[in-house]
């Protein structure tokens, strides 16, 4: 009997991959597929600088990704991450701007310190957060509606503040430090080593933590998580907050690298953030899904834009092509999964 | 056509299911212009034979004749091409459209695309008048009780010409005036030259109603016969519930115990003023019907509904929020397995530990080498039969979900562990391993509710039973060698 046991124990063990695994493998060999192609045919694209670009250049969208990601896996959208971006930058810019200096409104600020500046501004995104918070895990709003309409507020905000436009006088030299800071010796900037970090963090979270663990179980049934004992709404809104203040630093990040408060800046990256979680096998319908996927799925995304510009390929027929892979990508992993023998 | 005598002739009908045969060498007649009852008990096979009329289920073998000739619909809507109705307790208007435009919805008549009105949609309005002359037509169907919602179906179906009408439960959420009201139009309907099968768990609405009564158990056609030839309620209960062989329940050893759990003067919407104690270490079951509150019941201990009245716990009051009622030692499994027990799409090592989390981690970092460990060692000590701790909970069958679901309550660590439907949809032998596994737990010292809609479930496992009716408790009795289960259906059935 005791041995039986024991050779049941060992069989178990040797256990199947996950789906999750799968499906980050299947599309990091689609990556390593459309890498080859391309290096086929646009000159100097296997080239170590341009590896090194197709891995880094996308850091922000990366950075959001990361919120809309695990916003996914718990089966909520997060699409206010772009306007939070314009609206944290704007706020910087204009917090940390000297006060009375200029005829022009737009050249004068509130002269606080540049720390202060950052930090009210990051508040002010994580406020965003709270009422996607408030809306979606209180009062049971579906997430797309109200991360639509807090993607207009924030976006709002920030053209009132600008009058539409941008500010970019009359701001401290320290302003532009944080943006355009690099590792000595190379080009790679602050903002990918951050990016870094936070894709690694997020990997151990969602992976080996409790917190991580019961993202996964609201997505995959939120009433069976309820009645497990599991705080969903205290979660949620934890994550919401958690995105913003991740689409926070990415404003503050590119504010800082242009010296500048855009209000347009990241039209549509809400959408990018989407598409590489889903291009990375992150599911629509919640439960499933992974920021290494997403990273893949950023990469994947990077290889495609970098190829068709390569290729000379005009940039009014670079929205068809994203369009186009995404929908092959994802069509395939469903393919794929359905594929494979449960 | 000639009219045959019987609107409808089932002969040697058959339904599979995976486990279990729910319809099984079914033969009987419906007279025309009858009110024919159908009664039995839950899982006797009533609900499965009404969706196989109805072509929401196909039938595995047998035939149907409707008006003589035969019948074998494939779809709700085919079934009301041939003549067949249904009223069904979910109810099927649309609350924002008013009476007459849900009177000819799906059969409008158009122009160019066009609503056109027409001598059919007066027609309807007549035929409507004709039952309930106060509704009306202009009127919006939200704006409606539930029996005149009901009412609205009803003349539908006669509009259309409907040979039968399949009733329900249709008097389980409308008041007692309401009741008579219906009953009256019901009565009504045979003149009308409709035939209508009337289901309901409430007896004497048969006796009142019924021209014709079928009974049914365990999906075999028992009797069927004139209602005026049924002496009384217990003859049909006896019919009902036949010679049912129950298990041996034994009583455990020991004396009186403490009660861990005492709930005074329960009420909410579903609730009346329900008391009562659970003790150490004992199995306490509740019966009733669909909608005598056993669920709601279980909800309002377990902090999901809201509730008025005092529920204490070890001595202390319970907040009502599941995660502190978790933590203060009480586990649910609850009614639907798979919409709310039961995460699916994760693994089984995924589903075991998620009520007791602190247990497998460490600062907030899951250890996950404990983790397959406790899985393992419940995929052994439950016999879950699975090939890796790595499977998916969907692939399991109901059994072994349901063991999954078990598991993740007992890994909660509770002293008081509530049962809703602990065995619904699961076949024989997962049944009685499930049985072992609740007799062990209370020798172990839990103490355990019980939520249950079958009786030899009911009288197989539990010390003390508690009998509920339209949210009231009952009556109270302990299991052991004089408790009748005659007397049981007759209290739940809504007798005295």
């Amino acid at each position: 009997m005791r041995a039986e046991t024991k050779l049941a124990r060992t069989h178990s063990l040797g256990s199947r991959m996950s789906n999750e695994t799968f499906i980050t493998l299947f599309m990091l060999c689609v990556l390593v597929a459309l890498f080859a192609v391309a290096c086929a045919f646009v000159p100097n694209f296997y080239l170590p600088r341009n590896m090194i670009n197709l891995l880094t250049n996308n850091w922000y969208v990366i950075i959001l990704g990361i919120g809309v990601t695990f916003l996914l896996i718990t089966g909520n959208f997060d699409m206010s991450v772009g306007g939070v971006i314009a609206m944290t930058g704007v706020l910087s810019v204009y917090f940390c701007q000297g006060a009375h200096v200029s005829q022009n409104v737009l050249a004068n600020g509130l002269g606080l310190p540049y720390v202060v500046s950052v930090a009210l501004a990051l508040l002010c995104a994580m406020g965003i957060g709270a009422i996607n918070a408030l809306f979606i895990a209180r009062l049971k709003v579906p997430s797309i509606i109200v991360t639509l309409g807090t993607m207009m507020i924030a976006r709002g905000i920030g053209q009132i503040v600008t009058n539409g436009a941008q500010r970019n006088t009359s701001l401290p030299d320290v302003f532009g430090t944080l943006g355009n800071m690099v590792l000595p010796g190379t080009t790679i900037k602050l903002a990918v080593l951050i990016m870094i970090a936070l894709v690694v963090f997020g990997f151990i979270f969602e992976k080996m933590t409790v917190a991580g663990r019961r993202m996964y179980l609201i997505g995959a049934n939120a009433e069976a998580a309820r009645l497990s004992g599991i705080k969903v709404k205290r979660h949620l809104a934890s994550l919401f907050v958690l995105s913003s203040l991740l689409a926070g630093i990415t404003g503050i990040l590119l504010a800082s690298e242009f010296k500048a408060g855009v209000s347009s800046r990241a039209t549509g990256y809400e959408f990018d953030a989407l598409v590489i979680s889903l291009l990375g096998g992150v599911s629509i319908a919640g439960g499933f899904g992974s920021v290494l996927g997403m990273f893949v799925g950023a990469v994947i995304l990077s290889v495609v834009t970098s190829a068709a510009t390569g290729l000379l390929l005009s940039p009014d027929w670079q929205f068809t092509l994203k369009g186009v892979v995404t929908f092959a990508a994802i069509l395939a992993q469903r393919f794929a999964l359905d594929k494979r023998k449960g | 056509m000639e009219l045959t005598e019987n609107v409808l002739e089932i002969r040697d009908l058959v339904k599979d299911f995976p486990a279990v045969r729910a319809v099984n060498n079914v033969s009987f007649d419906i007279k025309r212009d009858t009110v024919h009852c159908l009664v039995g008990e839950n899982g006797a096979g009533k609900s499965t034979l009404i969706k196989i009329l109805t072509g929401a289920t196909l039938r595995s073998r047998g035939r149907i004749l409707l008006n003589g000739q035969e019948y074998s619909p494939r779809s709700t809507k085919e079934a009301k091409q041939r003549g067949i109705s249904t009223l069904f307790q979910e109810l099927n208007v649309v609350d924002q459209l008013t009476v007459e435009e849900n009177l000819t919805l799906g059969i409008e008549d158009t122009r160019f695309g066009f609503l056109r009105k027409t001598d059919k949609v007066n027609a309807m309005i007549g035929v409507m008048n004709s039952l309930e002359p106060s509704i009306n037509p202009r009127q919006l169907v939200s704006t409606l009780s539930v029996a005149r919602k009901q009412i609205v179906e009803i003349a539908k179906a006669v509009a259309t010409e409907s040979d039968i009408i399949i009733m329900d439960e249709p008097t389980a959420a409308i008041s007692e005036s309401e009741i008579k009201r219906l009953f009256a139009i019901v009565k009504g309907l045979r003149d009308k030259n409709v035939t209508v099968i009337y289901i309901s768990h409430r007896l004497d609405e048969i006796f009142e109603l019924g021209d014709y009564v079928t009974v049914m158990r365990d999906g075999k056609h028992i009797e069927t016969k004139r209602v005026s030839q049924i002496k009384d309620r217990s003859e049909l209960i006896r019919l009902m519930i036949g010679k049912t062989v129950f298990e041996e329940y034994t009583a455990p050893e020991g004396g009186c115990k403490e009660a861990i759990l005492k709930v005074e003067h329960l009420s909410n919407r579903k609730l009346k003023d329900i008391s009562f104690d659970v003790h150490e270490g004992e199995i306490v079951g509740f019966y009733g019907l669909v909608g005598a509150g056993k669920t709601e019941l279980a909800r309002a201990i377990y902090g999901v509904d809201e509730c008025d009245g005092k529920i204490l716990f070890k001595g202390k009051k319970l907040s009502p929020s599941p995660d502190r009622v978790i933590a203060a030692g009480i586990a649910l499994v609850p009614e639907e397995r798979r919409s709310q027990g039961l995460f699916t799409i994760l693994t089984i090592r995924g589903n075991v530990p998620v009520m007791n989390m602190r247990k497998i981690s460490r600062n907030g970092f899951v250890n996950s080498a404990q983790e397959r460990k406790v899985t393992l060692d419940y995929i052994e000590t439950l016999r879950i039969s699975t090939s890796s701790t790595e499977k998916e909970a969907s692939k399991l069958s109901g059994g072994n979900q349901q063991k999954v679901v078990f598991a993740k309550c007992l890994f909660a660590d509770a002293d008081l562990l509530m049962l809703d439907e602990p065995t619904r949809g699961i076949d024989v032998g997962a049944k009685s391993e499930i049985y072992g596994i609740i007799r062990r737990l209370s020798r172990e010292g839990k103490s355990i509710m019980i939520f249950s809609s079958e009786l030899p479930e009911i009288m197989n496992i539990c010390d003390t039973i508690y009998l509920l009716y339209d949210g009231r408790m009952k009556a109270t009795m302990r299991n052991g060698c004089d408790i009748d289960s005659e007397k049981i259906i007759h209290i739940v059935t809504g007798g005295e």
